[in-house]
């Protein structure tokens, strides 16, 4: 009897156990790409202008933000960033981490099917991220990757990556920056890479139709997508417009449904629009002025402090963006809830001309001195940002010369690590690792842009990657955010928000704080 | 005929081939190339040296042109780096796009542009002349990028309307494809109507001024009979020569007219291959503009035999 009884509890909790992690799951499962609408409708098609054209649609070897904010509808990686920043399982369905913190264990999603027909397995996971992670085939994702060692694939549901060092973020990466699972050999024919503007080989929501540069681009609803009955939308095309003027006419003609702007007067133009309107998201984005320590004045830490004392980063934003943003310290807006530095908490933020003035006294420029300023050509902000930080430094002494580069020149500069005093325009990193650790941990295993070289925030960048618990983590971020805003290799002035325009028609439009379109698969459109 | 043709010929493949030596060195001094854009900020040192071997960019640029050329000489102008297509087939599709907003440009600012100037000329002096004159100026002086600015946000807010943005070719939808060339051809026309105007003007005071006019009057002839049988007549070989120089004007002005109105054309094919450094893309389009130059003046050069038999070779 106690025995049977005993059985009975045992089954009883295990069945309970069971449903409660079943709909546990389901309900995480229902939160991917955002909230559900009950009422939401299928059918219809979704025109978005959009200001940024990708080069092309290969999402191994395109490293371009605008690839990354139209390829996640097509390509998945095992993870799905949510907005908090977080990853949520997507084509694994759930994971495990040995104890030494060293082996990960994947269960696949089952009856995922690719865009070419094929059912997804374990190989297909494998060889996938082993051809991102060989930094010979030359995809920019490999060095997110670089602590894997192999991966494995016991049975056809099961992948595990075994790693030489401990990686807390590894869920994070295996998300949609770089790569994606597509079928086992995919690149192994030679006009694999540019094949993929043509046809579409993921297991995302919505399949390529066509891509014609300088114009469209078209994906439509993948049948057998794996989350029933998703996408809403049967078509969403992408309507590249060459200037904004022409975005904003297309708006107020119906065009468009759906557009994400980039100059706040566009936007707010459109407000008068009936039928229109204007959605603020707060981003992941950064807008900052990089100070880099290769330059003859800039390599003195106190040069550097004393420009962020002489930056009033809230009349910078005014001036550039007319407000649209936030004023950030050592952290996007979009995490700095998750992972940020309180401000009050960080040094250098607040405008102090005085001791701006005797920290360059005491580094020998009691009366100053003149220094280059970089923008890029095509950057709006820059332009008025340079002008009012010109303004603002003149008032301790130093005369700003401003100089505009393009972009090829100034990215070839950032990689030769010659970037000097310019400003800077980052996308999005929904990690707090995959934004500073290359950019901040000293070579060889960081890049270090700004030739910092600064150990002990190098040691804390190596100790955030390893770590896997999140207050541990997010306390090593703070310590290591102190030193960022204390030693100044760069100034994060701002994050501007997403400024979406939309059509009374459109529906559940839930935008991404990194500005990709996930958004779009549980957007669905009224009559 | 012959020794002309052969000369016109030897001279025309010599600047191709200068232009394109030109091209390429011009494309890999702009710093930056292919793998800088693909990686930006990401990617490492390695990855960047696994791409540079992709695209061949790790070998000498004397052994990179050579190989370039030789595929052109062989009629095959490789493929985009980025979107995998043939250069031609981009090339031609581009083409089609700028040609007919060219050609109908073309023959709208002629249809506008020579009738005023006659008619200014003829009417020297006049308030009527002071109003083309005007015209001109004011054509001639706004710029093409504001012209077409104002076309598009004129017609919004008249007329509620936008041209879509998605390329039509006649053949397949002739009402979406009108709707799309209407506002770039209007604003390509005006500027180029005011410049035919403002010559063929100038031309025909001068022309009216000769001796055989005075001539001509004296001996009775009608008014009609010396502007039109006489003096236009006379003014036909500056105006072709003219009309050359208007064509690559226009071929040239599409490349700004495209990017306001969105349209795929041929300037926003080389200028997007000049921002990714899509150098086949770049060298292959550059080398057909260089081509369409050469021929146009040719086709000039015949007409001027055509029209001038004093002139034949």
């Amino acid at each position: 009897m106690t025995h049977m009884f005993r059985g009975w509890v045992a089954r009883g909790a295990g069945i309970a156990l069971a449903a409660l992690l079943a709909s546990g799951a389901a309900a995480q499962d229902a939160m991917i790409y955002g909230k559900s609408d009950p009422a939401a409708k299928s059918g219809g098609r979704l025109t978005v202008g959009s200001l940024t054209e990708p080069p092309a649609l290969d999402p191994y070897h395109q490293a371009a933000d605008a690839r990354i904010r139209v390829t996640v509808l097509a390509y998945q990686g095992l993870f799905f960033e949510d907005a908090s920043g977080q990853a949520v399982p997507l084509l694994a369905e759930s994971y495990t981490m040995s104890a030494d913190g060293l082996s990960y264990t994947f269960k696949l999603r089952r009856g995922v099917k690719f865009h070419t027909g094929q059912t997804m397995t374990s190989a297909d996971v494998k060889y996938s991220y082993d051809y991102l992670r060989d930094s010979k085939n030359g995809s920019p994702g490999a060095g997110d990757l670089s602590t894997v060692d192999s991966i494995e694939a016991p049975d056809d549901s099961t992948v595990v990556f075994k790693l030489s060092r401990r990686n807390g973020l590894l869920p994070i990466t295996l998300t949609h920056r770089y790569g994606g699972v597509i079928p086992k050999d995919y690149f192994a024919t030679p006009d694999a890479r540019t094949k993929l503007n043509e046809v579409s080989v993921g297991t995302g929501p919505f399949k390529l139709k066509q891509f014609r540069q300088n114009s469209v681009l078209v994906f439509e609803k993948f049948k057998d997508y794996w989350q029933a009955g998703l996408p809403h939308v049967d078509e969403v095309t992408f309507a590249f417009m060459p200037n904004s003027a022409a975005m904003v006419v297309a708006a107020q003609n119906r065009r468009i449904d759906l557009g994400i702007f980039t100059r706040p007067q566009d936007a707010e133009q459109l407000t008068r629009v009936p039928g229109v309107r204007l959605v603020r998201t707060p981003s992941m984005n950064q807008r900052s002025i990089d100070l880099g320590s290769e330059h003859p004045l800039l390599k003195d830490a106190r040069v550097r402090q004393a420009i962020a004392l002489g930056i009033d980063k809230d009349a910078v934003m005014k001036a550039s963006i007319a407000g649209y943003g936030q004023v950030i310290g050592t952290m996007v807006a979009g995490m700095q809830e998750r992972w940020g530095l309180p401000i009050a908490e960080a040094p250098n933020q607040k405008v102090d001309l005085d001791r701006a003035r005797r920290l360059l006294a005491e580094a020998g420029h009691p009366n100053g001195f003149e220094i280059e300023l970089t923008t890029i050509i095509g950057y709006d902000w820059m332009d008025a940002a340079a002008v009012t930080i010109a303004d603002q430094l003149q008032r301790i002494g130093i005369k700003v010369n401003i100089r505009k580069i393009e972009l090829g020149v100034w990215v070839r500069n950032f990689q030769n690590r010659q970037m000097g005093f310019t400003f800077n325009d980052w996308p999005s990193s929904p990690d707090p690792s995959l934004l500073y650790y290359r950019h901040f941990r000293a070579q060889p295993l960081g890049a270090d842009f700004r030739n910092w070289n600064n150990t002990k925030a190098s040691e804390l960048l190596d100790r955030g990657r390893e770590e896997s618990d999140y207050g541990v983590r997010r306390g090593i971020y703070n310590e290591f955010q102190k030193i960022l805003a204390d030693d100044v290799p760069t100034i994060m002035m701002f994050s501007a928000d997403l400024l979406t325009v939309e059509r009374d028609r459109v529906r559940n439009h839930q935008q991404h704080p990194t500005g990709w379109y996930f958004s779009l698969i549980k957007t669905w459109l009224a009559d | 005929m012959l020794r002309f043709l052969v000369a016109r010929l030897t001279s025309a493949l010599l600047a191709a081939a200068l232009s394109s030596l030109v091209v390429f060195v011009l494309m890999r001094t702009v710093p930056g190339d292919i793998v800088a854009q693909m990686l930006g900020q990401a990617g490492d040192a390695s990855a960047a040296a696994a791409l540079r071997g992709f695209f061949g960019l790790d070998r000498p640029i004397h052994a990179q042109f050579v190989d370039w050329l030789a595929q052109v000489l062989q009629g095959d102008l490789g493929r985009s780096w980025y979107q995998g297509k043939r250069v031609s087939a981009l090339i031609w599709e581009a083409f089609a796009v700028t040609f007919e907003v060219a050609a109908v440009t073309l023959v709208l600012a002629t249809l506008i542009g020579v009738p005023l100037g006659v008619l200014a000329g003829i009417v020297e002096g006049t308030r009527l002349d002071a109003a083309i004159q005007t015209f001109n100026l004011v054509g001639l002086s706004a710029p093409v990028f504001w012209v077409g600015l104002m076309l598009l946000v004129g017609a919004s807010a008249v007329f509620g309307w936008s041209p879509p943005f998605a390329f039509m070719p006649p053949s397949v939808d002739l009402a979406d494809n009108i709707a799309i060339v209407i506002l770039p051809v209007l604003s390509l026309a005006v500027l180029q109507a005011a410049a035919y105007s403002h010559f063929v003007r100038d031309c025909m005071v001068a022309e009216l001024r000769r001796d055989y006019v005075r001539a001509a009057i004296a001996k009775g002839l009608s008014p009609a009979q010396i502007h039109f049988k006489h003096a236009l007549r006379n003014i036909l070989i500056p105006l072709v020569t003219f009309m050359g120089l208007i064509l690559i004007q226009i071929l040239g002005g599409t490349v700004v007219i495209e990017s306001l109105f969105s349209l795929p054309g041929l300037g926003r094919l080389i200028l997007s291959g000049i921002q990714g450094r899509d150098y086949p893309v770049v060298q292959g389009a550059l080398l057909f503009v260089v081509a369409i130059a050469i021929v146009v003046n040719f086709v000039v050069d015949l007409l001027y035999g055509l029209i001038d038999p004093r002139l034949r070779p």
